[in-house]
Order: structure tokens, then C-alpha cells, then sequence
């Protein structure tokens, strides 16, 4: 007897333990939001309308208004036809993530979002933000077999790998007396650089002493050319190489390179840093001394624990030893 | 002009879908409320047009309450339904210059549905409901502008997504309103001026009362007959039976506390005649048979009574639309034994009409009662009598006298009237009848409509063993008016002096205009008995005669059918939308796929013709005839896919080819 009584609840337990995976799972590369997927509830105006029916029907059996019937069923399927037409408005996109480029702490992570329109139906006023905005930030339309993308932010706050969190896309295209949405966690990472230390003390130029004083690079031979980087000194510019390409065509600016000469070493060293500070400053202090020395056209050498990079300058250098630092002490593939 | 900005844009719908719904409003609207509104929308299109501020409070609450006033001055309540339009009306004007938030749009829409149903308390007709759709298709384009964020279709995209909603919805509500539970209103009392007053036959009868009555074609009631219809001189609709005559007016004699009812004697032959009668609202209280009734009908939310004289009567005025049915008889004698009682059915007013009166009792000397009738209609037949819808006037107290010797000229409650007279004076019994006679039969739909136009009046006389005699002396005088309608019977009339304009709008039934008007009659007709009328009783006939077609197997298998069909033809679409050398390709994947072969996702069809081939099909156990099929296959299709050129004709055979080999 107990059976044909439980057996509602327990379909109702599975479904909702069925819902709950599915809205909590991670969807890899892009994804197709199915009609499974999308929800829908009506709105405010939804239930304001649902209540306008009823005096609608009131008013027609009250004053027998065989017509008055007809605008009443009229307007419910107008409403019905709204709720399919809004859950379709949903239904059927292709999402997939796009680029996460890195970020210091503290900055806002910015995602990009790619949505696809792969149906013959133009979708209106689909709005998209993360799951923990109250009011979704952004409104996309996508043409029908056409496809957009968009830029969605979130603040960071603790350096290493950061997944985006859930994104809702909703709408209430077209009447808006049904909400439809859904939930989307997009497949990608940014890496969180950690926060750079403001007020952090100078380079620590360790090494040989140098007779020109600290900080200074070398200008004894010249090596070549480099791309000009912001803090270069005028009178490093090539300013032959310079003038064989004019920076409107295409050219750039470049940069004397210099080596050898009394140039100090300049070395990042993480466990010469003193130990009583946090490892968290430590980590700040050593991310800024890497935009300071790439600022000032500095090599530099990095050591982060095992990891040990000779002197060099440039965005890939720099690149590889700010992610050492936001990656430092985390267990391997955290997200 | 520079291009408007969204918001005023949508703003500009809103008031235009508005004004849609308002505008049919001012045919019942004193005209000052329409004027305020009008000035109300002029004013919030201005605001927006200039990008002005919307007017504060401090203006709009004094005008709200003038305007309030103004209709509580109008109607004298603020309660009623014609008020309470009124106010709604301006509600929605004033609610316009004072919209803030998205919520205030909802607010504005959801009370222009409502105005749209208000609107029917006045007129129901198609072309009402034609605006009714038209409306929607503008409040829906509206609500789903307000929703759009970027883009912005042109709003004739815009109008033809509302109208496509509409269209989407239309089945659905079709559905629903035929099988939508219905329920009987009302559901509480009415207010007082739900009903206003509509024209229809009175019960007195005064000169000039008919032949006004008869240039109206509004439709009285409409009849469908179980079987054919009886030829049009049996079709007297019997209404009010007017017996008192005071040198003017005839009216029906009340019944006499002093006198009592004479029981009521009636034997009927003949076939019986069963028909339904769609009466119109008249605000009035009869009810119309043809000729007797076998019994009294059931007209629901009515109690329904029979007087003396075979009048059916409902106890309350009859504010809707109704129908009945009904059995008659067109052969029946009428109380044959009894003399009627106390020669109510004799008396003449004293001092007038002498001419007339001399004449009847002239008439008396002939003994046979009959033959007293067949004379006064002979003089009738034989006297010069016009039949006239402007005849002159008889302002005078004889007024009998002077149609009778005078103009001879008069319409058919003239010539009932004097007819009455003469008989009584006679010494014959004699009372006049009115009612309808005739209608229309509409070849299409069978249904006969009956107008105000056919109002008519007669007259009966009792005779020995006969009873209650119908006399037409009407007939006695134009024919036609009983054997075809009304409109024949009268000379053409001549708009504008043309002759022939006047017939080409007489409604002969086989002229084109004819047809089109009967079109129009049976669509019009149909709307009523189904839209208008749709009663609980309506429905659960619908719904049993539904119910008794499905349980046919063979309507059964013909819904089978049609699903099958539409499966197959949705499934068929969705093939034809892939092209079909893919489908070919996928299959030929799935085959090597199960030999073990499968194709990697991000494979093209060149890079897996030359994994497989490296892999040797051998290992698949696939015969070296096969493989080669199948490698020539993917290069084809491969060329064909990303090749320039576009493929020869016969690649599909080809690739249906290459395909079965490699099976």
C-alpha cells in the first residue's frame, strides 16, 4: 500500500536530484541549451495578466458577452503561446566560452562569452550576466544563424587559476509575462596574477658590486636591436631602424640592446626575500618587482622555489613569472 | 527629421494602440469626456514628441478629480456600467502622463484589454470583433516592444510578430471557447442600465406606430426550420392581440378581475411544424409563435405564460438574446364552442367614425357572419385602396371615417383598424392581431429572418363553429405583401430620382447583390448563433455530437491518418533541410564505424580516407572491392564538400552507388 503513495515522492526526490546535477554540472567546450534546460515561471506582469483573465472571464459570464468570451480565450492563448515562444527564445542557442585573459587580483576577470544562433528563429533581448548579479548587466540579441559574443566581468580576489562563475541567460521576449532562464557554466580559466605590492621597496640589486651604481643596464656592446618598451631611454632608440619604417606603415619603435658591460644582475630571488613576512606579500612583492624591472627595461632573473629563470626581459618572460607566482604553492591543475 | 529614440518611439505605440481601443468608446462617451481624452493623449504624444517633462501631481490630481466629478455629474452615479467605462476610459488617458516605470506599461496595456471587453456592452457585431483583433495584434506589438533591449525591428516586423502571435493563439482560443465550460450569467445583479432600450413591436397600435417600425431592417428574430419552411402567406408570427380601440390607439384589454377567464379550447390538425426561433433582444416581453403552438416553449432564464388570447408572454423583459423552440399548427380552430365572453370583443367607442359605423351595421342585415366578411373585404379588394408605407396623415377624431371615404391610402394597421371597426360594427366579433409576417429565407443557411420591417398588423374575427378566423385585410388589398415580402409589395423606391438605383437595391434573391446580401445574412447569422449565443446548452449538444463522431472508428482512423501524415511530413522536412550527400556521408561513417572504423570528430573526410586506408581495410574484414568504394566515396564526397567547383550532375547516384557496395 505504501508504494502507490510513495512512488510521487520518490519520482519528485529523483527528478529534483536529477535537476540539481544537471544544474550544478560543468558543461565542457560549447553547449547546447536544450529545452530540458531552460526554465520558466511567469513574472510579475505574468501574474498580473493572469489575474486580468479571470475579470476578463468574470466580467463575460456576469454580462454574457459571447465576444467578451472570445477576447478572454483570445488573450490566455496569447499568454500560452508566450510562454512557448519565450522558453524557444532560450532553447536552442549554442554557447561556448571564448578567450580569459589574465589578470592581477583585485581586478575584474573578464570572460568572453560566445552565443550562437544556429536556428532560423532571431532571438531578442537574451539577457546574460553571472549567476550572483541580481540584475543581469548585459542584453544580447543574436540574428537568426548568426552569433555574438560578449564580455562578461567579475571581481577577483585570490591569485592562481579562477573559474568564471555560472552564468544565467534569461528573457522575457516577448510579451515578458514569463521569465525563461537557464544556467551555464562556462568551460574556461583565467589565471589571477597576485596582487602587485603598492609601495614595495626598490629592485634588489644583488650580484656584483657595480662601479655605475644600481640599476643601471649595460651599455657597453651593443647586441642588436629589441622592441621599444615604455621606459626605454630616448637615447637607446634605433632611431636609424626607425626611420627605414615609418610606425604609420606597420613600423616600430626599437631599442638599442646592450649586453655585457657593468650591468648589475639583477635576480628575483623569492627565498631571499625576508621569511617573517607572509607568503602572500612576499608573492605581491615579487610580482611587482617583475612589472617594475620589465617597466625600467630591467633583465631580470627569477627564482620562485624550483623554478628558475635566467635574466631576460619581454612579455613571454614575463608572462612565465607572473604565472609561477599566481600558480605558486598550489596543488597542480587547481581550478 | 531625425529618427525618434527607442524610448519615444515605443512610447508613440503605446499611445497609438491605445487610442485604438478608445476611439470606438466615443460613440457612447458624452462628448466631453472623449474630447478630455483626446486632449489627455494629445498632450502625453506631445511631451514626448518635444521631450518635455511629464506634467506633476500637483496638475494632475485636480484634473483626475474634475473629470470625476464631471462623471458623476454626467451619469448621476459613478457606479454604474456606463460610468464606470467613462471613468475607466479616463483612467487609461490620465494613467498616460503618468507612467514611470515598466510596470506602469503593464498597468496601461492590461487596462486597454479590459476597455476592449467594456466595448462590447455596446456592440457585438463581426466588424467589432474584426477591430477586437486588430487592437491585439497593436497592444501585442506594443508589450513585446517594451521588451526588445537592442535591436529594434522596424515596426511593421514588429506588428507582424504580434499578429503572428495572435495568429499562433487563435486556434487555441477557438478551442477553448467551444469547450470552455460555460456558465450562465449573470453572477450577481446587474446594474440598472445594462440594457438599453431597443425598438420593437409595442403592445398598442396607434397610426404611423407600424410604417415607422417598418423602415427599420433591424432583424427581429431569426427562425430555422426542422424540415422546409411553409409557404410565405402561412407565416404569421402572432404577438400582441389588441382588443380596446379608443378612436386612436388599440390596446390589448387587461384582463378583468370581474370576469373570468374563459378556458381555453383549441384542436389542432395538420402537420406539425417544428421550428427554433433566435429572438433579438427587444427589451419587451414577447415572445413570437407561428400561428398555435402545440405548447408553451422553454426559454431558459425565463418563466414563459400563455394569456387568453394565445399571447406568450415571458414575466420579465427579455434584455439578450434568446431562442426557443417550438411546435405549431397552421390548422386549428380556436375556442369554436363559446361565444366570447361579455362583447369585449364588440365594443366601440361612441360618437365617432359615424359613416363607418353606419356602414358595418348596414353590413349586420346579412345573417351569415362569413358572408359580412367576405363583403367588407370585397369593398376593400374593389374600393381603390392604395397600399402605402407614407400614407397621408388622419389627424381628425374620425380617423376610420376619413381612411376609409377619404384617402384610401394607409398602411396595414390602417387597414386592420378599420377592419376591426367595421366587424364590431357588424356585429362580428373581432379583434386585431399583430405581430410579423413573412422573413426572409436565406438560401444558404436555411435560416429565415424576420426584421422590424415585416411588423404587420391583422386581424381575427370569431365565427360559429369556426372559432378565432385569421382575416388579412391587408391582403385583401396588396397581395403581394403576404405572398412574396414586404419590400416587393411597395413600389421601388428611387434614391436620388433614379429609378434604377432604387431596384438595384431592392434584394431580389438572384442578382448578384442579392447573393452578396444573403452571404452577408448567413455569416451574420452564424456569428450570432455561435459567437454571440453560445449557451451551456449550445455546448453540450456541440460536445455530445463530438463525442458520438469521434466514437466512430472510422473518424478514428481518419485522425490517425492526418497524424501520420503531418509526422511524415515534419519528418520529411527535417530531411530535406540536410543536404543530402551529408546524409549519405553519415551513414557510410556509421557503417565503417561499426566495422571499427569510427571516424574521429574532428576528422574530415580526406584525413579519414587515408587513416583507414594506412590501417588496411583487410583488418575490418572488409573484401579489397569494398574498401576501394569506400576510399573513392570519401574522396568524392570530400571534393564535392570543400572542392571548388561545383559537383557534376549524377554525384548522388554515384555516392548511393559507391555506398551499397561498400554494404
Amino acid at each position: 500500500m505504501a508504494r502507490p503513495k510513495g512512488w510521487p515522492m520518490r519520482w519528485l526526490h529523483r527528478k529534483r536530484a536529477l535537476w540539481r546535477t544537471k544544474a550544478t554540472a560543468r558543461d565542457t567546450g560549447s553547449v547546447l541549451l536544450s529545452q530540458r534546460r531552460v526554465y520558466i515561471l511567469p513574472t510579475r506582469a505574468g501574474l498580473g495578466f493572469c489575474a486580468l483573465l479571470l475579470v476578463l472571464l468574470v466580467g463575460s459570464i456576469n454580462y454574457s458577452l459571447g465576444l467578451g468570451f472570445g477576447l478572454t480565450f483570445v488573450a490566455g492563448a496569447c499568454a500560452l503561446v508566450d510562454m512557448v515562444q519565450t522558453t524557444r527564445n532560450l532553447a536552442g542557442l549554442v554557447l561556448s566560452p571564448g578567450r580569459a585573459p589574465d589578470v592581477f587580483a583585485g581586478e575584474d576577470a573578464p570572460f568572453e562569452l560566445r552565443v550562437e544562433n544556429p536556428t532560423r528563429l532571431p532571438r531578442y533581448a537574451v539577457w546574460i550576466d553571472f549567476e550572483h548579479e541580481r540584475e543581469p548587466r548585459q542584453a544580447v540579441d543574436v540574428t537568426a544563424g548568426g552569433s555574438t559574443t560578449l564580455v562578461l566581468r567579475t571581481p577577483t580576489r585570490t591569485r592562481g587559476w579562477m573559474r568564471p562563475p555560472r552564468v544565467r541567460l534569461s528573457t522575457r521576449f516577448p510579451l515578458g509575462l514569463f521569465r525563461a532562464w537557464s544556467w551555464w557554466q562556462p568551460d574556461s580559466r583565467a589565471l589571477v596574477y597576485p596582487f602587485p605590492e603598492q609601495d614595495a621597496p626598490p629592485l634588489p640589486m644583488t650580484g656584483r658590486p657595480s662601479p655605475d651604481g644600481v640599476g643601471s643596464t649595460g651599455s657597453d656592446d651593443f647586441a642588436g636591436v629589441r622592441s621599444y618598451q615604455p621606459g626605454d631611454p630616448m637615447r637607446y632608440l634605433a632611431w636609424r631602424q626607425i626611420a627605414r619604417l615609418d610606425p604609420a606603415l606597420g613600423g616600430q619603435l626599437v631599442t638599442k640592446h646592450f649586453e655585457g658591460g657593468t650591468v648589475d644582475e639583477l635576480v628575483l630571488d623569492f627565498d631571499a626575500l625576508p621569511p617573517r613576512l607572509d607568503e602572500e606579500l612576499r608573492l605581491a612583492r615579487m610580482a611587482r618587482w617583475v612589472l617594475e624591472a620589465e617597466q625600467r627595461a630591467l633583465p631580470y632573473a627569477f627564482r620562485l622555489g624550483r623554478i628558475r629563470y635566467d635574466s631576460a626581459l619581454g612579455a613571454a618572460h614575463q608572462a612565465a613569472c607572473l604565472r609561477a607566482l599566481a600558480l605558486y604553492g598550489l596543488p597542480e591543475g587547481t581550478a | 527629421m531625425t529618427p525618434l529614440s527607442r524610448d519615444k518611439q515605443d512610447t508613440l505605440l503605446l499611445i497609438a494602440s491605445s487610442l485604438l481601443v478608445l476611439v470606438p468608446h466615443a460613440a457612447h462617451l458624452p462628448p466631453w469626456v472623449s474630447l478630455l481624452c483626446g486632449a489627455t493623449l494629445a498632450w502625453r504624444a506631445g511631451v514626448t514628441l518635444l521631450g518635455r517633462r511629464m506634467p506633476s501631481n500637483v496638475i494632475l490630481v485636480p484634473i483626475a478629480a474634475a473629470a470625476m466629478f464631471g462623471v458623476l455629474h454626467s451619469y448621476h452615479t459613478l457606479l454604474g456600467r456606463d460610468a464606470g467605462v467613462a471613468m475607466l476610459v479616463l483612467l487609461v488617458a490620465f494613467k498616460m502622463l503618468e507612467m514611470h516605470a515598466r510596470r506602469d506599461l503593464f498597468v496601461v496595456v492590461f487596462l486597454c484589454y479590459f476597455l476592449v471587453l467594456t466595448n462590447f456592452f455596446y456592440s457585438q457585431t463581426i466588424p467589432t470583433a474584426l477591430l477586437m483583433l486588430v487592437s491585439l495584434v497593436a497592444l501585442l506589438a506594443t508589450q513585446l516592444s517594451f521588451q526588445l533591449t537592442g535591436a529594434v525591428p522596424p515596426l511593421r516586423t514588429r506588428l507582424w510578430m504580434g499578429a503572428k502571435l495572435l495568429g499562433l493563439a487563435l486556434p487555441l482560443a477557438g478551442a477553448a471557447f467551444v469547450l470552455f465550460p460555460r456558465v450562465e450569467g449573470p453572477l450577481w445583479g446587474m446594474p440598472d442600465d445594462a440594457h438599453s432600450a431597443r425598438s420593437g413591436l409595442s403592445d398598442t397600435m396607434s397610426p404611423g406606430q407600424m410604417s415607422n417600425l417598418a423602415q427599420s431592417e433591424d432583424v427581429a428574430f431569426r427562425v430555422k426550420f426542422d424540415g422546409a419552411p411553409p409557404p410565405q402567406p402561412q407565416l404569421y408570427w402572432r404577438g400582441p392581440v389588441l382588443g380596446s380601440y379608443d378612436g386612436r390607439t388599440w390596446t390589448r384589454i387587461r384582463p378583468s378581475r370581474h370576469v373570468r377567464p374563459q378556458p381555453l379550447s383549441l384542436s389542432v390538425g395538420g402537420k406539425p411544424l417544428g421550428y427554433q426561433v433566435t429572438l433579438e433582444p427587444s427589451n419587451t416581453r414577447w415572445l413570437f409563435a407561428l400561428e398555435m403552438p402545440r405548447a408553451l416553449p422553454a426559454v431558459p432564464g425565463h418563466d414563459v405564460a400563455l394569456s387568453g388570447e394565445l399571447e406568450i408572454q415571458t414575466l420579465a423583459p427579455i434584455a439578450e438574446r434568446v431562442r426557443y423552440d417550438l411546435v405549431s399548427y397552421v390548422h386549428y380552430n380556436l375556442q369554436p364552442e363559446a361565444s366570447p365572453v361579455d362583447g369585449q370583443w364588440l365594443t366601440l367607442p361612441y360618437g365617432i367614425n359615424p359613416r363607418a359605423r353606419a356602414e358595418g351595421q348596414a353590413t349586420a342585415n346579412e345573417p351569415d357572419p362569413a358572408r359580412r366578411v367576405a363583403a367588407v373585404l370585397r369593398e376593400f379588394s374593389q374600393g381603390g385602396f392604395v397600399y402605402t408605407l407614407q400614407p397621408p396623415l388622419l389627424p381628425g377624431p374620425d380617423a376610420v371615417d376619413d381612411f376609409l371615404y377619404g384617402t384610401r391610402a394607409g398602411f396595414c394597421e390602417h387597414y386592420a383598424g378599420a377592419f376591426v371597426f367595421l366587424m364590431r360594427a357588424a356585429g362580428v366579433p373581432a379583434r386585431v392581431v399583430t405581430g410579423y409576417q413573412g422573413g426572409d429565407l436565406n438560401p444558404l443557411d436555411g435560416y429565415l429572418t424576420v426584421r422590424q420591417s415585416d411588423a404587420h398588423a391583422w386581424a381575427e374575427v370569431w365565427l360559429p363553429r369556426q372559432g378565432w378566423v385569421r382575416v388579412d385585410p391587408t391582403a385583401a388589398v396588396a397581395p403581394e405583401r403576404v405572398r412574396r415580402s414586404l419590400a416587393r409589395a411597395l413600389p421601388a423606391p428611387a434614391p436620388f430620382g433614379l429609378e434604377g438605383l432604387g431596384r438595384l437595391l431592392q434584394p431580389d434573391p438572384d442578382s448578384l447583390l442579392g447573393r452578396i446580401r444573403y452571404m452577408f445574412g448567413a455569416v451574420n447569422n452564424g456569428w450570432n448563433q455561435w459567437v454571440l449565443n453560445y449557451t451551456p446548452q449550445r455546448q453540450q449538444n456541440l460536445v455530445q455530437r463530438l463525442q458520438e463522431g469521434l466514437s466512430h472508428w472510422q473518424s478514428l482512423a481518419l485522425i490517425g491518418m492526418l497524424c501520420l501524415v503531418l509526422f511524415l511530413v515534419r519528418k520529411f522536412s527535417l530531411r530535406q533541410k540536410t543536404d543530402p550527400a551529408d546524409a549519405l556521408y553519415s551513414v557510410l561513417c556509421q557503417r565503417l564505424g561499426q566495422l571499427g572504423l569510427p571516424r574521429a570528430p574532428d576528422e574530415g573526410p580526406t584525413a579519414y580516407a587515408s587513416r583507414i586506408e594506412a590501417r588496411s581495410f583487410a583488418d575490418a574484414g572488409l573484401t579489397p572491392e569494398q574498401s576501394a568504394a569506400a576510399t573513392e566515396f570519401l574522396r568524392r564526397y570530400s571534393a564535392y564538400r570543400y572542392g571548388p567547383q561545383s559537383p557534376g550532375t549524377g554525384l548522388l547516384s554515384t555516392l548511393r552507388d559507391l555506398l551499397s557496395r561498400v554494404r
